[in-house]
């Protein structure tokens, strides 16, 4: 018969040999484990990146880096992958490159006939510089930046004009308008941010004080103290697009950018013309 | 025949030599006797050399020569005392570990615990077990104080191991709760937040010990420091000083207690005198405490390695923004729970007082000289009370009690919490198929007819969601709603989830939307 203690001995070595047999278990598999974490933890950067996006980019970027014409330059596309480091002359990585960048900001742009609007080019976001963020939310940013590389190839970064642009000519003969297809021009060339979504310019749309744009374009011009050189809604709504600054409300500040003249061509300003005099009521 | 001789003269010598060696190390016991214990034999010397180890070795000098046999019953004590402490050894073994990947400073605390968890051997592991044996040492502490009161244990002589006793419970829960705030995550940047701002309904002095302890009106650089500090420092050396006195009036003065039946029970004298025989410490005690030592670290192993046990960690800390559904740790529950039943100060810090008080108090308040069960109801019936009380408020403290969430926000958290993963983050990666899925109208059943095993789990998901949703309106909460949950491509391996919900808000009469962007990640743990 067994003593206790001599069955305790022996359970005893039993349950050290079994936990011994599950840690060498355990060390062996810790080198993958360890690099299957580092995975999810990148992972998880993009994740809480792509809200950080969302949350302070995304209206100046787009909301999936598209970038917005004569704002801000395409995140997603070859050209920020490829030529912006050469463009400026940066020796680091592309990843230090945009957390540089977001963190102090630019106060001039790669590409000023493109992305020259804004003054500064970039705002400083990092709490050192006065801007919200941590340094561990620009990592993250930067990271989920990083991760439209794979499939920049694809995204068509600064699109080719299909015919020549406009210009700056207000009195030029436009073609046959297509109102509905002004509408898609005005969110995908951003107007949208600044003159339905923020008080940045006027409002579109009627407000306690002023009617809606087709109604104040109609009579605008014949004002007083108007300074341009329209002698029609149309024309005055087209000068208001490729010469923002010739006449500005009074209560905003000249920040349009001027290359809208640039980037349109006849057809969309016929169609832009078209959606502004016709929608708002 | 002389060169014989010599060789067993040497053998002699030899044996002589390794056996004072064995006698130097063993304090006190030679070959022969150390053979004995192993095999459990009694002892081969008069007098009895294995007591003498207890004069010679420091180790040993501190444990008791023998206890008394009724005192070992396993019923009597379920020995939660010797895992309590088993747990503090861990935490200090674990701990100096842990110390030397640990920087405490806001800008690299969480990076290096995330560095620990994915570089380091073992790191996580040891991480796991730290936060386990935390969680258990509160647990057989409390125990053991119950264990203690149920029988009576904290009479007469042993008063003042009880008020140290209650000064290790104090000590144990600081100690949980000053290594929450470490990992600088959101869990516990909030729980410490929480926890801290109860101090500040001290009255008088409450902002000023708040202040204290924070080092600024927010945690941050100098309050992580300070806890960092009280818990590798302060509070271990508090720990051990007072364990000492606690073990040494056990282990010296009045030994664990008997069973009341065998000391105060109407039994034959033979068993009170069968209880009080001696067991010896080497080698019954030790070998039981060696084996219960082997049980515990098997247990923690299979706990962490075969159940997956794991050491929170949620976001980094953003004092910019409270999660939903914060709550201090689990042990400070009751005390949330007693804060949302009236007056901060009242609730917060003159009945938690006096509930100490009454605490340390026990010995003196209890003069009924019995220890049996039968022979003091009251003292019983309190006790359970007292638990009961315990467990209700803690129930009090949880979120469900008494906070009300807008619906539709709730059913979004609790799909895809803030902090945490949830069932929406539980979907597989592959299930989730990008579309526009409309509660009420997309069927629950055969979503994704394009993939070959289709996607159970986004459809459960959906069905919990559009149950959920349908019962919050026919209840009245969501009046008039139209709900739908968007999945998205939105870059490589990254999908993004947005439910929305819109209805018809009676109060403000107009329509109402509520949606949670959440991003899912091909390579995100937990899938």
């Amino acid at each position: 018969m067994n003593t206790r203690v001599q069955i305790e001995i022996a359970l005893g070595i039993l349950f050290i040999s079994i936990t011994a047999t599950i840690l060498i278990i355990v060390g062996l598999n810790e080198e993958s484990r360890m690099e299957r974490f580092a995975l999810a933890q990148s992972a998880q950067a993009i994740e809480v990146g792509a809200v950080l996006f969302e949350i302070n980019c995304s209206d100046c970027h787009g909301s999936n880096g598209q970038g917005v014409p004569g704002l801000c330059p395409p995140l997603n596309d070859l050209n920020f992958f490829e030529n912006r480091l050469t463009d400026v002359g940066w020796s680091g990585t592309q990843e230090d490159y945009i957390v540089s960048v977001v963190s102090s900001g630019r106060a001039t742009s790669t590409r000023p006939e493109y992305f020259g609007a804004g003054i500064p080019a970039m705002p400083a976001w990092s709490e050192h510089y006065g801007g919200p963020l941590r340094d561990d939310q620009i990592r993250n940013i930067a990271t989920f930046i990083m991760n439209w590389e794979a499939t920049a190839g694809e995204a068509i970064g600064q699109p080719a004009l299909p015919s020549e642009p406009v210009g700056q000519d207000i009195t030029i003969e436009l073609p046959e308008a297509n109102p509905a297809r002004g509408e898609g021009l005005a969110n995908s060339q951003g107007c949208v941010a600044c003159h339905i979504s923020t008080p940045t310019g006027p409002a579109w749309g009627a407000t306690a004080s002023e009617p809606a744009i087709g109604a104040r374009a109609a009579t605008r011009f014949q004002q007083a103290d108007y300074t341009g050189t329209a002698v029609t809604a149309e024309q005055y709504l087209f000068e208001s697009i490729v010469l923002p600054n010739i006449h500005v409300i009074a209560g905003f500040a000249p920040v349009m950018p001027e290359t809208y003249g640039q980037i349109l061509t006849e057809q969309d300003m016929a169609d832009l013309i078209a959606y502004l005099l016709t929608a708002f009521e | 025949m002389l060169k014989t001789e010599n060789l067993q003269n040497l053998k002699a010598k030899a044996f002589q030599a390794i056996d004072s060696r064995v006698r130097a190390i063993t304090a006190g016991l030679d070959l022969e006797e150390l053979r004995a214990v192993l095999r459990g034999d009694p002892p081969t010397e008069r007098p009895n050399p294995r007591y003498k180890v207890h004069t010679t070795s420091f180790i040993f000098h501190i444990r008791p020569r023998y206890y008394e046999k009724g005192s070992t019953i396993f019923t009597h004590t379920f020995r939660l005392g010797f895992f309590t402490s088993f747990f503090f050894f861990i935490e200090v073994l674990t701990g100096l570990i842990l110390m030397i990947y640990y920087t405490p400073s806001p800008e690299q605390a969480y990076q290096s615990i995330l560095d620990l968890t994915s570089n380091v051997p073992f790191g996580k592991l040891l991480r796991d077990m730290h936060r386990l044996g935390a969680e258990g040492m509160v647990i057989f502490t409390v125990l053991h104080m119950f264990r203690t009161y149920m029988t009576g244990s904290y009479k007469k002589d042993r008063s003042f191991t009880w008020l140290t006793g209650v000064v290790l419970l104090g000590i144990t829960l600081f100690l949980s709760f000053s290594g929450y705030l470490l990992p600088w995550d959101q869990l516990a940047y909030w729980a410490v937040t929480i926890g801290t701002s109860m101090a500040e309904a001290a009255p008088a002095f409450g902002n000023e010990v708040n202040l204290l302890m924070r080092g600024a009106p927010d945690i941050g650089t100098g309050g992580l420091l300070r806890f960092y500090l009280l818990h590798v420092v302060l509070l271990p050396l508090a720990a051990i000083l007072v364990i000492s006195i606690h073990y040494y009036k056990v282990s010296r003065e009045h030994g664990i207690s008997l069973p009341a039946s065998m000391e105060e029970g109407d039994v034959p004298a033979e068993v009170k005198k069968n209880a009080k025989q001696k067991i010896d410490f080497i080698p019954d005690l030790l070998t039981h405490e060696v084996f219960l030592t082997s049980l515990g670290l098997f247990l923690m192993v299979v706990i962490i390695i075969v159940f997956g046990y794991s050491a929170p960690l949620e976001n980094i800390a953003n004092p910019q923004q409270t999660p939903l559904d914060t709550m201090a740790p689990w042990y400070f529950w009751w005390l949330q729970g007693m804060l949302k039943l009236g007056d901060k100060s009242l609730m917060g810090i003159v009945i938690p007082t006096i509930l100490v008080l009454l605490l340390v108090g026990v010995p003196y308040i209890d003069r009924n000289p019995h220890r049996s069960l039968y022979k003091r109801p009251l003292a019983v019936g309190i006790g359970i009370l007292f638990v009961l009380g315990l467990v209700v408020l803690s129930y009090m403290g949880l979120p469900e009690y008494g906070i009300e969430t807008p619906p539709a926000t709730r059913i979004v958290q609790d799909l895809a919490p803030e902090e945490g993963t949830g069932p929406l983050r539980q979907i597989p990666f592959e299930q989730l198929q990008p579309g526009v899925y409309e509660v009420n109208v997309t069927p629950t059943t055969k979503m994704c007819p394009e993939l070959d095993f289709g996607c159970p789990q986004l459809e459960a998901v959906f069905k919990q969601y559009s149950d959920r949703l349908n019962e919050a309106g026919q209840a009245g909460q969501l009046p008039d709603f139209s709900a739908v949950m968007i999945i998205e491509d939105w870059q490589q391996n990254l999908k993004k989830v947005t439910p929305r919900i819109t209805w018809f808000d009676l109060e403000s009469g107009q329509a109402r939307v509520y949606e949670q962007h959440i991003y899912l990640h091909h390579d995100r743990l937990g899938h």
